[in-house]
């Protein structure tokens, strides 16, 4: 049609052609405009996200390679909501098989599918047999429909399994307090797991992956976390557990431990403590633990020692030439030290005795003696040499330091001097006890305790050396402590000797102070170590609040069981035998 | 007089809007891939669907005479005034918008047919009253009528329909002869009236031009968030997009109403520049197709029809696209034959059919 409006029409059409172009502009100028990066800046950082992927945790073994802490397939289950078709046949199903709260799992299968709900995760940590149940029951009922035979089977449609490794401890309860264990939330709590919680993790990477489910991003392989070989050996950590355990019911103590070391190394052989808890059961913490009680009493429970801490008030005289084991002394059954009368633990007078007999009959009397003639600058001197008051070092988390009084201290009296002596009123931990002895068994040289004994790093293994604390008496002194003690057990036939093998050691029986003074419960304890010619091993055993009290009649013969199974591990002939070798080949 | 028909018939217009329904519906389907709900409402397959109904509609309508529509305008008008009523009362609530009404086996929106009725009736007006229109009193009278239109539908609340017919209205009325006086009255009187209406709009509704007016930098979220991501969805798209069922933005759904509001922003992601400007030009050669059936026709108010479909498809296809590109504030307007919504497309090639009327008719009835 032509009219005199056409050019109405075309005056429209040129309008859009012109909005058509500043449309067509604008479109490349987005394009292009100094914007534009930010742009695509912007949508790449809505189209990936960061997602934190966890190395395989680092292995744990024993010195010959015995699988200690390792890792485990493990399943979060979780509904993918668009498929549920019967909640409550699922949340009746996860309620029974892993305890999940039903009403909880209820509400979040019966949630409606959306954007923003896609799926919701039920339970985790579930075991790979629960996971094949619930996957067998899923399969059974589609092949039931496919066969058209009416399906029996709880309806478990939209149900999801991922898989993922968490800590597994093959060996359950074996090593647990020094193990620790790891949580829920991939961090290591206590014991190696703790102390070694950033190698074993290994380097955790910040992957950035699609968000878009369709698009498959391969995950990179990352290196696991670093393993640990630990020095501990496992069958005779085993039987020093099996020992304790039945020591701890026998004598009706309240708990204790036993720890075997290499004085020439530091090397923990085996180091059990009750209470234990299996680190596969975390869960259980709170209950073997309640209020954060110490997890490894070998390194974070200190207590007061008693007669074994008279070693080292001997120790010390005699490296400083005060007196030999044939100085003598009179007993009266009491001395004054900073105006406290000081008795022995049966309050009688021992009459006439040298120190080796002060040594073998553990006369507190004696041993005050001997601290007023070392006077107070040097006992203390010599403690804090030999470690006291201050952690060993040991590659354990949670290391107590124990408590030395000194001279200066608010809390320390002149009288304090006299009860140090015989380890009444300091306190100290088994691991600090064991460094200290490694002194004395290592002709003076102190070793630091150590429990990792190599590290693996991919392809690298990166030995730990024994590490040195210092030589607090001399080689001689050592050696005469050594014979001292060696003696005093041979001289009133001590539960803990062991045929074949000449062994040194002390019994300790300290009394436990509460808030009303001391009462009549006790720490027993008993520390030894052989073959006295050339050190082998440091066993320390330690029972709290034992019946009978004592620990010469306690401690001692589980010293002479665990020496005895110690043998066999460390491949240790007798000393007439061993000697006799050495003799041979010398000639 | 058959085969005169088909001779005459624009298959080019077909071929374009075929060409675009196609790509529209693949943009839909790609858009809405993984969301649960749109999925299972089976988006796509009612898009293919109603387009399919949309060709038999365009193919019935070209082999009418367009002056049975013509005849039947006031018919159509008063069915369409009841039907909005009705849904004022009872309407089904979509996205707060009382719009659509169940007729048994599809839902439609009458506000869609709204636009068409308008093009018939005030085409034929001005037809019939073209050598009036001189005097103010016939274009007070022509826009009372769209005025009850439009007062039905703004209730509902539809802001953006109702300027649609407005537009078609006003378009119309210039094309049949508008004086200039007049127009500028209308304009000043457009302004006068945006700025009265202001504060009767929805609180959304003035949020939204606010948000045009005076963006706020720092509103990442909320107000801002879809012309936002409707930009970056655009801005990083590049030249060739990232290709289909590809893009991060339409697929992870940070673009919202991705398969009808903002489909332009998703195929800007997909198919990049190139994409945006094919659709540009197709939309822009259907609307040339549609204008050379207006110049073509065979009488007035023919010319009209096709002028006025024109003129609606070129309004919706502008604010849609300004409204991505943020050049325009946020209204719910379509981008004609790409976005999802079966009334909209429906309408859209009802109107396409009229056009083809308009066009096949043109040299058969020559006495």
């Amino acid at each position: 049609m032509k009219s005199e409006n056409s050019w109405r029409y075309s005056m429209m059409f040129t309008a859009f052609i012109g909005v058509g172009l500043v449309i067509a502009v604008q479109l490349v100028r987005l394009q292009f405009s100094p914007q534009a990066s930010s742009f695509i800046e912007q949508a790449a950082r809505y189209a990936w996200e960061p997602r934190l992927v966890n190395a395989p945790r680092g292995q744990i073994y024993d010195r010959w390679g015995n699988l200690l802490a390792g890792n485990r397939t493990v399943y979060e289950v979780g509904v993918e909501l668009a498929y549920v078709e019967d909640p409550q046949a699922i949340a009746f199903t996860i309620h029974g098989l892993l305890g999940e709260d039903y009403a909880r799992v209820l509400r979040l299968a019966s949630m409606e599918a959306s954007d923003e709900a896609v799926y919701n995760r039920l339970s985790d940590f579930t075991s790979v047999d629960n996971v094949e149940i619930l996957k067998n029951q899923i399969d059974q009922r589609r092949e039931d429909i496919r066969a058209s035979i009416p399906p029996t089977g709880p309806n478990l449609e939209g149900l999801v399994f991922r898989a993922h490794l968490a800590r597994s401890f093959p060996e359950g309860l074996l090593a647990a307090t020094i193990l620790g264990f790891v949580g829920q939330d991939e961090i290591g709590y206590h014991g190696i797991e703790e102390y070694y919680d950033e190698l074993l993790a290994g380097t955790s990477q910040e992957i950035w992956v699609p968000r878009d489910p369709n698009r498959v991003e391969e995950l990179p392989e990352i290196p696991p976390g670093d393993s640990l070989v630990l020095t501990i050996d496992r069958e005779l950590q085993a039987m020093v557990e099996e020992i304790l355990d039945n020591s701890v019911e026998e004598w009706d103590a309240a708990g204790g431990t036993i720890v075997v070391m290499d004085p020439n190394t530091g090397e923990i052989y085996a180091m059990a403590s009750t209470p234990h808890l299996n680190p596969n059961e975390f869960s259980n913490y709170d209950a073997v633990f309640p209020d954060n009680a110490p997890f490894n009493w070998a390194t974070s429970k200190s207590y007061e020692p008693g007669s074994v801490f008279k070693i080292f008030t001997m120790a010390a005289a005699i490296d400083l030439g005060l007196v030999t084991p044939e100085t003598p002394f009179f007993d009266t059954g009491e001395i004054i030290v900073g105006e406290i009368p000081i008795r022995n633990w049966d309050n009688n007078a021992w009459g006439p005795q040298n120190m080796l007999s002060c040594m073998q009959h553990s006369l507190n009397v004696c041993l005050a003696w001997v601290g007023t003639q070392l006077k107070a600058g040097n006992f203390y001197d010599y403690m804090r040499r030999f470690g006291f008051g201050h952690i060993t070092g040991i590659d354990i988390a949670g290391e107590a330091t124990g408590r030395l009084k000194e001279p200066g201290d608010g809390d320390w009296y002149p009288a304090d001097l006299g009860t140090n002596t015989f380890g009444q009123g300091i306190s100290v931990t088994p691991v600090q006890m064991l460094m200290a002895i490694s002194a004395i068994a290592n002709e003076g040289h102190m070793v630091t305790p150590h429990i990792v004994r190599s590290l693996v790093d991919g392809s690298n293994q990166f030995n730990i050396q024994p590490q040195f604390a210092g030589q607090p008496i001399s080689s001689e002194t050592a050696r005469i402590m050594t014979e001292m003690l060696t003696e005093t057990l041979e001289n009133k036939e001590s539960l803990a000797l062991v045929s074949g093998i000449r062994v040194a050691g002390k019994s300790g029986t300290g009394e436990i102070s509460t808030l009303d003074g001391y009462s009549d419960r006790t720490n027993a304890s008993f520390v030894g170590w052989g073959p006295v010619d050339d050190p082998q091993f440091i066993v320390y055993v330690w029972l709290e609040d034992p019946t009978p009290i004592w620990g010469s009649l306690v401690a001692a013969p589980v010293f002479k069981q665990v020496v005895e199974r110690l043998v066999v591990s460390l491949n240790l002939p007798p000393d007439n035998v061993r000697i006799g070798l050495l003799e041979d080949s010398s000639e | 007089m058959r085969t005169e028909i088909w001779r005459h018939f624009d298959f080019w217009l077909l071929g374009i809007v075929a060409v675009l329904i196609i790509f529209g519906v693949a943009m839909i389907n790609s858009a809405i891939a993984g969301n649960i709900e749109l999925v299972e409402l089976d988006t796509v397959s009612r898009q293919i669907t109603f387009a399919f109904i949309g060709f038999i509609v365009i193919l019935i309508t070209a082999a009418m005479d367009y002056h049975l529509w013509v005849s039947i305008a006031r018919v159509l008008y008063a069915m369409l005034a009841i039907f909005l009523s009705v849904i004022l009362v009872s309407g089904e609530t979509a996205f707060g918008a009382a719009r659509l009404l169940d007729i048994g086996f599809l839902i439609i929106q009458p506000s869609e047919l709204a636009k068409l009725t308008i093009i018939i009736l005030a085409a034929d007006f001005f037809a019939r009253n073209q050598e009036k229109l001189v005097e103010l009193v016939w274009i007070v009278r022509s826009v009372l009528l769209t005025l009850v239109l439009v007062a039905l539908i703004i209730l509902q609340p539809d802001l953006s329909t109702s300027i649609v017919l407005l537009v078609i209205w006003f378009a119309l009325l210039w094309a049949s002869g508008l004086k200039t006086k007049h127009l500028l009255f209308f304009i000043f009187l457009g302004l006068l009236l945006s700025i009265i209406t202001f504060p009767f709009l929805e609180d959304y509704q003035q949020q939204r031009l606010v948000n045009f007016a005076f963006p706020d930098p720092e509103a990442s979220f909320g107000e801002n968030y879809n012309v936002n991501q409707a930009r970056i969805t655009i801005g990083s798209g590049g030249v060739l997009g990232q290709g289909y069922d590809q893009s991060s933005q339409v697929q992870l759904r940070f673009l919202k109403v991705r398969h009808n509001d903002f489909i332009f922003s998703s195929i800007a992601a997909e198919f990049g520049l190139v994409g945006n400007l094919a659709i540009l030009i197709l939309i822009f050669l259907v609307i040339w197709r549609c204008l050379r059936a207006a110049r073509l026709a065979r009488d007035m108010v023919g010319a009209l029809i096709a002028y006025g479909v024109a003129t609606w498809i070129a309004f919706q296809a502008i604010v849609n696209i300004g409204m991505n590109l943020n050049l325009l504030p946020v209204t719910g307007l379509p981008l004609p034959f790409v976005s999802h919504g079966g009334s909209s497309l429906l309408s859209l090639m009802l109107g396409i059919g009229l056009v083809e009327s308009v066009i096949s008719h043109h040299a058969t009835l020559e006495f």
